[in-house]
């Protein structure tokens, strides 16, 4: 992994999927006590969906964002490299 | 707008207080007490703007005023 700072698409890539884990986050709240309300449900399928496209984006250009098998990994195996999220 | 969440009260102020008394103190009232259960269909925040304004719905939005330093 590359030691120099990532480029700025990474960090917009990364902003753009905090606000849809904050959605999903309100909306899993949310429908927690709205079972029956679909409108909102089907916003969560929704925003889901574009999560995981984004996540895979992200990782195919950037690297494992999780571990333990939630993420695939590049060769060679090196999750381990910066930028840690605190770093990032 | 003159309707504010923050609601005021007048604590009792002894003759012997020490210290210079503190006549009117204030404490906000957060939407959700008005709210009850929250109906379906609430209007929301674009995504982006929730995540600045830390939640969803419009309605629910309740940023610290504070009340020494009135903006």
């Amino acid at each position: 992994m590359p030691k120099e700072t990532l480029p700025e698409e990474f960090y917009r890539l990364m902003e753009d999927l905090q606000t849809i884990d904050f959605v999903l986050v309100e909306l899993t709240l949310y429908l927690d006590t709205h079972p029956e309300d679909l409108e909102a449900l089907k916003q969560f399928n929704t925003f889901s969906r574009r999560s995981r496209d984004l996540r895979q984006t992200i990782e195919a250009r950037y690297g494992p964002l999780l571990q333990f098998g939630h993420s695939y990994s590049e060769y060679p195996w090196a999750w381990a490299d910066p930028p840690w999220p605190w770093q990032m | 707008m003159s309707f504010s969440m923050r609601k005021t009260y007048a604590p009792y102020v002894g003759p012997y207080d020490p210290c210079p008394p503190i006549r009117v103190k204030s404490y906000d009232t957060p939407p959700q007490l008005y709210l009850g259960f929250q109906p379906p269909g609430l209007e929301q925040f674009p995504p982006r703007e929730a995540l600045r304004r830390g939640t969803l719905w419009r309605a629910l939005y309740s940023p610290y005023e504070n009340p020494y330093k009135p903006s």
